[in-house]
């Protein structure tokens, strides 16, 4: 009798713990399908395409590109919080992300993109918080952000790049490269621009890359630290100033005196550094009104 | 109030603190926010821009003719003009706030590329090289590299002009560059105080602060929760900006020649300008 008893038991506990996985594996897919709703939408382009995406919610936008002459647009975001709109006229692919209620959650009102793109692409994004991401593409850029950062890897052509909070971090980019923002830093790391306007009012720059013949570089921190690293084949004419910071040149043995152009006086207390690297060949301009310039030769 | 009493408020009171029923409108018209901040813009862009100078007559030839091209304005024709129209109401036509903004920013734009290219300043350095050799200026006292490398300039000390003979044969003069430019290095150095701001241009510094600070203040309060963490970068960035502004202005009061401060403080008002941009086109503000 007490053997049966058992048996019941152990079948009605199997059966139970059964159901509750089942229940539990059901809600879950169901939540996970309610969170986020992604959505595919492929573009056939002739040419070289403007991609312009403009994201006024919260969101994360990666581009990478390949070889088809083809825009691939994926998207996920909370179904009935976000409306996506595409639209495509000749070469050019409109991307709209609004919010369709209003909610204390930042997450919930977020759209996440990925693009693919040719090679040959000119870009226009702009998101609030989340990161854009852009890999080997080729062409202008207009990237806007409010707190998100931005990361440029191999990528050409002319890049601005405009963020209130967001730093900035570009790896082997070529071309002009124009940054402004109020407290993001922006890092350019082994890349060779011809031309170069970093300016932020309280973030750090690092310039560590190399300087093209004939090339302008401008660096500006109102109260962040500028570091400047440079080789010995490289030529430039450099400028460094500073009003209530300090101007340290760590290697003071490898430049000359300023052979070109004229000296340009700074009034007031600021103080001032001007050499040449070489024959002078660049222009580097750097100054920091209250914070740190540093300038380091790489081994 | 409607948009159109708003512009009208614009066309007669200017961008001078506006009256609370419009900062009532501007809470909830998009348009009419975006108007105020084109303004401000163009108030603080065209006060940079220095007094004297006048572009040529050519600049507004081609200027009115891309703005009738546009449709923007249009010649006067008296045989279409309806009767009872005067000249000065078609002219206060023109001067509604949105062709204004428009006209605005053609002459900015104008203007500033006239000025970039005649100013002495704009010349690139290295457009130099490739003109014809000039009169060899006299050579300087040598420095060797460690001391020129070390140079970090004291406070208030002007860098000596530093050229070697053999440098100083490369030095060829610009076709734009003054007649003192070729002279020797000492008064090139000398020359480059030319090129400070006027202190009228100084006092607009404050002009264009202000002007901003209005717009501030005229901005809708409140944020929107849908974006907390934007609202909170945005009033974070707003803050700083203030705070390097007012850091910058107790600098020029100090001294109004500095010339690094006068540089940051234009970059930080541009900045605010754009800021101040992006929190009307939210709907925020740092109150």
């Amino acid at each position: 009798m007490e053997r049966r008893d058992m048996g019941v038991r152990g079948v009605l506990c199997v059966l139970g713990a059964g159901l509750f996985f089942c229940t539990a594996v059901t809600a879950t897919t169901a939540g996970a399908a309610r969170a986020k709703e992604e959505e595919e939408k492929h573009f056939n382009v002739s040419g070289r395409p403007v991609v312009t995406l403009n994201n006024i919610v919260n969101g994360r936008i990666e581009v990478k590109s390949w070889k088809n002459p083809e825009v691939v647009v994926s998207s996920s975001a909370a179904p009935g919080k976000v409306s996506i709109e595409t639209e495509q006229v000749g070469d050019r692919i409109d991307i709209n992300a609004t919010s369709l209620v209003d909610s204390s959650e930042p997450h919930e009102v977020e759209a996440n993109f990925s693009l693919t793109v040719p090679e040959e692409t000119e870009l226009q994004l702009r998101t609030q918080t989340g990161l854009i991401l852009v890999e080997q593409v080729s062409g202008d850029m207009k990237l806007q952000s409010v707190a998100g950062d931005i990361h440029l890897k191999e990528v050409s052509g002319y890049v601005i790049v405009k963020t209130a909070s967001g730093s900035l971090i570009c790896t082997g980019c070529t071309g002009k490269l124009d940054f402004n923002s109020i407290s993001g830093s922006a890092q350019i790391l082994q890349s060779s621009p011809t031309s170069l306007n970093l300016m932020t009012t309280t973030g750090n720059i690092l310039y560590d890359g190399e300087f093209r013949r004939m090339g302008l570089y401008t660096m500006n921190s109102g109260r962040g630290l500028v570091e400047v690293r440079f080789s010995r084949s490289d030529s430039f004419d450099l400028k460094a100033s500073t009003y209530r910071g300090t101007v340290d040149n760590q290697a003071p043995e490898v430049f000359q005196p300023d052979t070109h152009g004229r000296h340009h006086s700074l009034s007031g207390m600021a103080k001032a550094l001007w050499v040449t690297m070489g024959q002078g060949s660049a222009r580097v301009e750097v100054s920091s009104y209250s914070g740190t310039i540093r300038i380091v030769k790489r081994d | 109030m409607e948009c159109r009493d708003v512009e009208a408020v614009l066309e007669q009171e200017g961008l001078s603190p506006l009256p609370a029923a419009a900062r009532e409108h501007l809470v909830g018209c998009e348009g009419c926010r975006e108007l105020v901040a084109d303004l401000s813009a163009i108030a603080v862009a065209a006060k940079r821009i220095p007094a004297e100078e006048n572009p040529p007559e050519r600049i507004w030839v081609s200027l009115r003719a891309q703005l009738e091209g546009e449709g923007v304005i249009r010649r006067p024709r008296a045989e279409i003009e309806p009767a009872g129209v005067s000249s000065w109401q078609g002219f206060a036509q023109l001067l509604r706030p949105r062709a204004l903004a428009m006209i605005g920013t053609g002459v900015l734009a104008a203007a500033g590329a006239w000025y970039y290219a005649v100013s002495p300043n704009s010349v690139a350095p290295n457009r130099a090289k490739s003109l014809p050799p000039a009169t060899t200026p006299a050579p300087a006292p040598a420095v060797s590299p460690a001391e020129a490398a070390t140079s970090v300039s004291a406070p208030l000390k002007p860098a000596a002009p530093v050229l070697s003979a053999g440098n100083a044969r490369k030095r060829q003069p610009d076709r734009t560059v003054p007649p003192e430019a070729t002279a020797p290095p000492s008064q090139i150095h000398e020359s480059t105080t030319d090129l400070r701001p006027s202190p009228t241009e100084l006092a607009s510094f404050g002009e264009s602060a202000a002007t901003l600070n209005q717009t501030e203040r005229a901005m809708p309060s409140g944020g929107r929760a849908s974006n907390a963490e934007v609202d909170a970068a945005l009033r974070t960035n707003l803050r700083t900006l203030n705070e390097f502004i007012k850091e910058c202005e107790t600098r020029l009061r100090e001294n109004p020649r500095d010339q690094l401060t006068q540089e940051y403080l234009n970059m930080a008002l541009q900045q605010k300008a754009e800021l101040l941009n992006a929190m009307m086109d939210s709907g925020r503000s740092e109150h």
